[in-house]
């Protein structure tokens, strides 16, 4: 067994001199970008989105197709926009199940009322209190789950609860509203028949697009995500991006929750947790539009007006508010087991 | 259920017949018309390269892949309907034996066997026949002559009786003188002893009449092993069913590669006076006070039994295992081995790189692509703040892609779907474009072909001619020998013998097993192709 096995390992290795295999240093294989294969896992929801907005214009010829429906749809969702980019944040680097973003998100969009209507603050140094502390909050999640190791989960349902109940107790139950009328106009302004808060939305979307395909930044977190013993071999600062990106998730919930207060006027508490579901689904969408399998903030922002589209139809067929819950969730699974499959088929 | 050998033998048929299987993945044909025959009772290897499609027929005839249309299987001359349907599979006598040999480490021997088998009790009981299931495990391991205590944890037996289970699993289902087992690389995480033992249970299977494929990179236990061996080159047959007889390890090399070889000797060594780095006072795991100078250019190994500390020691002058104690210098900078790091920055900026032997967990993302991959300890270096920059990464990516030979040689495919050969190029290509003063490697061929292997030792080579020092935690003797220009051998924490010049496995193997070759007194310095020192290594 030792004979042969020196017969043949011992140093055999190929003549360099010798021409290289039949595959050789080849081209590389040529993708065709136009195939069907290609493109159905990265544009079907979007051809089911444009087959959706057609199907609500044949069927509700007089309430659907009107500008007001649009300004609705593409004017209503910049909360969820913002919610969705901090959940992403830490979707990115590898900690799926962050279940705090709508609680802090409220924990901001508490504060700043609180301290304007009823103390008396300036909204802006209020609007400042209200992001530190989101931002804080996303520390204290980011210390616990990284420096501590306390399971994700765990950490971020008892900080959810946690600050939710504080929220509470600031509000006192109630709706706390009466901001300043000049305050709105960050959020409301008109820009092109929609509100300014939009195009917040579709800026950050693109920034934080830019950031992950582009930057450093992006690329290390992309990285952590996938691997962490990978990244931090590799000279990733793995612990720090996973910290900061807690870190700003609360910052991007606390900005969401100041320009939501500008835009309604005020605030109830009792509705963060409406936003759990919606906040997910889109992100989970995500996966299913431009990148199958990936995360990516353009696929979340379509997945928000895809479902906010889809439901809105519905609810002017006259069905009640309970379909929004049967859309967030029966689409969510349907698409990404659909983008999967077709995902699969392509690989 | 399967046909035994005697009745196979009758009607002429094949145990296993593959004929005109060809499969596609979008635009990329990676299997074309296969063909291929095994006898009753006989012993078939397949060898290729990594990425040669050999896997993917494995998944093929075991219905993971559905094959383009076309293609056949016939199993003593039945036809099995594709794709193959595991439950008729199984039926037909067809089983696979995993690389991993896929078995539950905290469940009993039996359990493992039945898996999927259970029979219930009585007609209205659901409980498991626990008797009648060990009396029905107990007779396969009789027919395979193999002794495992049906109630042990297989997390608790030798490599050898774990190998006896899942033969008896892939096996049980065989009519005597009937069935063909695949072996798909199942001795790759065996050592050499429970190897040769593993070979006897396999000779065991031919000898009760069952046919097997066994598929492995290691060409030698291919030649001596089997009756015919077919060759697989770029998803094509090139040669099916040579007797073995009639060639040897060069000649299925040549055919795998399409490509000549020669017997590689030794170059000079690329050793020059200048230090490439200091290893002072390392203390990792069972290894104590351990000091290291190694030279620009040289190549070091460092070899020994499991838990020698030859494998901590790299790990920790790597940077992927924190120490007790110890500093390494390389250059004008002093990096300290103890304290715990969250990333190897100033590892990498002191030119320190680790290519890891777990090279999808400690080395690359296989969800991310090629260039990801191999760009990614140096965007931050080389790309701007607010942008990475795409013309440095093309370049990088294509300079080590040409150099390595990575195939297929597309900057965009994801790393995960590559060969494991392919993926040890992508790694090692991904610290070499750093241009690193110290390479660390852990069993860098590992489970790589015979053509990745010359192409990594070849890479290692030039760094080296560079002037960049490498040190290599190996137990491949044959690796050791043919790249290392000195070799420290560890047992029990200590290096023990450090051998140098000219260089051969049965040195480094004597001295790993500390067999009475080994002379017994130190002697320095060190002299070419002998055993010349015990203790701590300089």
């Amino acid at each position: 067994m030792d004979t042969a096995r020196n017969k043949g390992r011992d140093g055999a290795v190929a003549a360099p001199e010798a021409p290289a295999g039949p595959a050789g240093h080849a081209a590389p294989p040529r993708r065709n970008r136009f195939a069907v294969s290609h493109l159905a896992p990265r544009f079907a929801i979007l051809a089911v989105w444009a087959a959706m907005i057609a199907v609500y214009c044949g069927t509700e010829s007089n309430l659907f197709p009107h500008a007001g429906t649009f300004q609705t749809i593409f004017g209503s969702q910049q909360p969820l926009v913002f919610m969705t980019m901090a959940l992403m944040c830490t979707i990115v680097v590898g900690e799926f199940v962050n279940l705090s973003v709508p609680a802090v998100f409220g924990f901001g969009a508490t504060i700043l009322p609180v301290l304007v209507v009823n103390h008396g603050w300036n909204v802006w140094p209020a609007s400042i209190v209200a992001v530190a502390g989101c931002a804080l909050v996303g520390a204290v999640n980011g210390y616990l789950v990284v420096r501590v190791g306390v399971n994700t989960i765990v950490v971020t349902l008892g900080m959810s609860t946690l600050v939710e109940g504080v929220s509470l107790w600031m509000s006192d139950l109630n709706t706390i509203s009466g901001m300043p009328s000049g305050f709105q106009k960050i959020a409301l302004f008109d820009v092109g028949g929609l509100p300014v808060s939009f195009y917040y939305g579709v800026v950050l979307v693109l920034g934080f697009g830019y950031l992950l395909a582009f930057t450093p930044l992006g690329r290390h977190m992309r990285f952590t995500g996938a691997s962490r013993e990978v990244s931090r071999l590799s000279g990733v600062r793995v612990d720090r991006i996973r910290f900061g990106s807690f870190v700003f998730a609360g910052l991007l919930s606390g900005v969401g929750s100041v320009i939501a207060v500008a835009a309604i006027g005020g605030y109830n508490a009792t509705t963060s947790d409406s936003f759990l579901l919606p906040v997910f689904a889109a992100v989970f969408l995500s996966t299913a539009i431009f990148e199958p399998g990936r995360f990516n903030p353009l696929g979340t922002l379509v997945g928000i007006y895809f479902l906010e589209t889809g439901i809105l139809g519905l609810q002017l067929l006259g069905l009640q508010s309970w379909v929004s819950q049967v859309f967030y969730g029966g689409i969510l699974v349907i698409a990404v087991t659909i983008s999967t499959l077709l995902h699969r088929r392509a690989a | 259920m399967s046909v035994s050998q005697a009745e196979a033998a009758g009607t002429g048929y094949h145990r296993l017949e593959v004929a005109s299987v060809s499969k596609t993945f979008g635009s990329a044909r990676v299997l074309r018309d296969i063909g291929l025959r095994i006898a009753p009772g006989e012993l078939h290897g397949l060898v290729g390269q990594n990425g040669c499609g050999k896997s993917t027929l494995v998944k093929i005839l075991t219905g993971i892949y559905t094959p383009d249309p076309g293609g056949a299987l016939t199993v003593d001359g039945r036809p099995l309907s594709l794709p193959v349907r595991p439950l008729e599979a199984r039926a037909a006598g067809l089983s696979v034996v995993h690389q991993n040999l896929g078995l539950v480490d905290d469940r009993t021997v039996w359990e493992n066997v039945r898996l999927g088998r259970f029979k219930a009790a009585g007609r209205f009981s659901r409980r498991i026949d626990g008797r009648a299931e060990r009396a029905a495990v107990e007779a396969v391991f009789d027919r395979l002559g193999a002794r495992v205590g049906v109630n042990e944890r297989v997390g608790e037996l030798s490599a050898e009786d774990r190998a006896a289970v899942a033969i008896a699993r892939a096996m049980q289902d065989h009519e005597p003188g009937g069935g063909l087992i695949i072996f798909d690389e199942s001795t790759r995480a065996m050592g050499k002893e429970a190897r040769g033992r593993f070979f006897a249970l396999v000779r065991s299977v031919i000898d009760s009449g069952a046919s097997v494929l066994m598929i492995s990179h290691q060409l030698e236990e291919v030649v001596q092993l089997t009756d015919r061996v077919t060759v697989l080159r770029d998803g094509q047959v090139v040669e099916a069913g040579i007797p073995t007889k009639e060639t040897d390890e060069a000649g299925l090399t040549r055919l795998m590669l399409g490509r000549h070889l020669v017997t590689h000797s030794r170059v000079d060594s690329h050793a020059r006076p200048e230090l490439a780095a200091q290893v002072r006072q390392l203390a990792v795991r069972s290894v104590a006070e351990f000091d290291l100078d190694l030279r620009k250019g040289e190549i070091v190994g460092l070899t020994g039994l499991m838990g020698s500390g030859a494998v901590a020691a790299a790990e920790a002058i790597g940077g992927a295992r924190e120490a007790r104690a110890g500093t390494l210098t390389v250059g004008a900078t002093e990096l300290s081995l103890t304290p715990r790091r969250g990333s190897n920055e100033d590892f990498i900026r002191a030119g320190v790189v680790f290519v890891a032997e777990r090279r999808l967990e400690q080395g690359l993302a296989g969800e991310l692509s090629v260039t990801q991959n191999l760009t990614l300890p140096r965007v931050r270096s080389r790309g701007g703040r607010l942008r990475i920059g795409g013309g440095w990464q093309a370049q990088e990516t294509a300079a080590m892609i040409k150099k390595l030979d990575i195939k297929p040689p597309d900057p965009n495919q994801l790393v995960g779907t590559m060969s494991g050969g392919n993926q040890q190029k992508v790694l090692l290509g991904k610290w070499l474009a750093g241009q690193p003063r110290l390479l660390v490697l852990h069993e860098p061929t590992q489970a790589v072909d015979v053509g990745a292997r010359h192409d990594i030792i070849d890479a290692i080579r030039e760094a080296a001619a560079g002037g960049c020092g490498v040190l290599i935690s190996s137990v491949d003797a044959a690796d050791l020998a043919v790249i290392c220009d000195r070799v420290l051998v560890f047992r029990d924490g200590r290096v023990t013998a450090e051998l140098a010049g000219e260089l051969t496995q049965d040195h480094i193997i004597h001295a790993t097993f500390g067999s009475p070759a080994e002379p017994a007194e130190p002697a320095e310095p060190a002299e070419p192709g002998e055993l010349n020192a015990k203790g701590v290594a300089r």
